[in-house]
């Protein structure tokens, strides 16, 4: 890969690139570079490239504490919120550095939403859970047609549009899920970042979720963290595969060993540990 | 944790395709001896013994087929499965053939025999069975140069094959003799398609190892593609 230009300067040139739909057809939407995140001086990834394109599904899999929810939070300036964090080297989004001092976190969070392992709705109606992130945006058009569009988004208006006043606690959990999604989408972001989206959820709930973003996927880019290698088989199109060194003071470092289309990280990795770790033949 | 049974299944399904490719080798060879010896009783043993060949092809058909319901496997995992449900029928049908000769040689018992075609449908017979076991050794040792081998392997079967039709048009002065030869013509056949199960289970265990789809020759295309070396 063709190391990245210098990271452009001046604060009048950090708008964050296009929005969504303007992008051309597999541009990179992130171009991850040698990215390495200490936490209070202990490096936790290292040297992580990744190159994420438009309108595609990357999944991040590998072992536990190897560091795929770290690079995750990278890609919308989530760990800047962790005290002792350090992040070397680059994440561009559309070609920006996210990371230059110009680039405003709030609106790189807004196009770059995120979705939680524990469905987490507000102690809000249904309807105030959509809203709530367009109204602290400044949205002043018709906000009913903006919560029932983004709730069919989201493959669920058909069970909530009796119930717009009703608690989100009430719901499902798998319905919270998706209202959590809906949420993500009301602010119209440009990626969405799934962190272990199905794993409070059952079966059926989790076919609605992976069901939900393949559908999503025609307009958002998404990158999901799971631990369900299956389920990174059947939505993805490319996989990382992330694995951990342990160095002699037992320091755990994570680092990307392979990142390719997810048929063949799935039919034929190219490395060693990618095919031990996804047939199980490791210890 | 690494999944021990799973991997013990797949053990255990490499195993019996490997014993599958024994006992239809045997078969073949045993086939074609009874064409020399006429002898009835072993025809008629190969006959029944291609139940035991069936068994066994059931049995790893339904244990593949469970596997990749139960186990979802992946990579390596699911080529080697893939590997094993096509040998396992390539190895039935040369089973099959075996039957086919077994069948063909009882009923040409009463009629006279051609030394020559006999000489080549043994010749036939030395090289294809060399082949299943390549085959399965290049599954065995996972070889992909074993593999690459079989397409030269099977150019004299070929070759013996055509040339069975001149000498069979050669026995036409002698009516009970060109009986014969014509079910010879059936047999150079049964075991011209045991060279070409052979090559395809070559090419399997090529994608095993590759993770790329090869034919290694193409009927319309005929150029093998070389071992290393």
């Amino acid at each position: 890969m063709n190391e990245p230009s210098e990271t452009t300067t001046g604060r009048a040139r950090f708008a964050l690139g296009p929005q969504r739909g303007d992008v051309g057809e597999r541009e990179l939407v992130f171009d991850v570079y040698d990215l390495s995140v200490s936490y209070g001086g202990v490096q936790a990834v290292r040297d992580v490239t990744l190159p994420i394109r438009v309108r595609e599904i990357t999944a991040l899999i590998g072992p536990s504490g190897c560091g795929k929810t770290t690079v995750l939070r990278c890609l919308n300036r989530m760990n800047d919120l962790i005290d002792g964090v350090r992040i070397e080297g680059q994440v561009r989004y559309h070609g920006v550095d996210l990371y230059h001092r110009g680039v405003d976190p709030v609106e790189v969070r807004r196009r770059i939403g995120m979705v939680f392992q524990k469905p987490n709705p507000f102690p809000k109606s249904v309807f105030e859970n959509v809203a709530f992130g367009p109204r602290i945006a400044g949205f002043k058009g018709d906000m009913g047609a903006l919560v029932e569009e983004s709730l069919r988004k989201a493959a669920l208006w058909d069970e909530v549009k009796d119930k717009l006043k009703d608690s989100a606690m009430t719901l499902s959990g798998g319905q919270q899920q998706r209202l959590c999604i809906a949420r993500a989408i009301a602010v119209e972001p440009d990626v969405i970042l799934m962190d272990e989206p199905c794993s409070a959820l059952d079966p059926i709930a989790t076919a609605r979720i992976e069901d939900l973003m393949r559908e999503l996927v025609a307009d958002y880019t998404i990158v999901i963290v799971t631990h369900n290698m299956q389920q990174a088989a059947r939505v993805s199109d490319r996989t990382a595969f992330f694995t951990v060194d342990v160095d002699e003071a037992g320091h755990r470092t994570g680092t990307v060993v392979e990142y390719d289309q997810t048929e063949v990280v799935f039919t034929n990795p190219r490395d060693k540990r990618t095919e031990d770790y996804v047939t199980g033949r490791f210890g | 944790m690494p999944r021990v049974h799973f991997h013990e299944d797949l053990e255990a399904l490499e195993l019996d395709v490997l014993g599958m490719g024994e006992l239809a080798e045997r078969a073949v060879e045993r086939a074609v001896g009874t064409l020399v010896s006429r002898d009835e009783a072993e025809a008629a043993a190969v006959i029944a013994g291609d139940d035991e060949v069936d068994e066994r092809y059931m049995s790893i058909e339904e244990r593949t087929f469970q596997v990749m319901a139960l186990q979802t496997p992946v990579a390596s995992d699911l080529r080697l499965l893939s590997v094993v449900l096509h040998s396992n029928l390539h190895l039935e049908r040369i089973g099959d053939m075996a039957v086919n000769i077994a069948k063909i040689s009882s009923s040409v018992r009463d009629l006279p025999p051609s030394g020559v075609i006999l000489a080549h449908i043994q010749e036939m017979s030395d090289v294809v069975r060399p082949m299943i076991r390549t085959a399965m050794e290049a599954f065995r040792l996972r070889d992909l140069n074993l593999c690459l081998r079989l397409p030269e392997m099977d150019d004299p079967v070929d070759r013996l094959n055509i040339g069975m039709y001149q000498e069979v048009a050669a026995l036409a002065s002698d009516p009970e003799t060109l009986n014969w030869g014509l079910r010879m013509l059936l047999v150079a056949r049964q075991l011209e398609r045991v060279g070409d199960h052979a090559v395809d289970i070559g090419e399997q265990v090529g994608f095993l190892l590759t993770g790329e789809f090869r034919e290694f020759t193409d009927a319309s295309h005929p150029v093998h593609l070389a071992p290393d070396g």
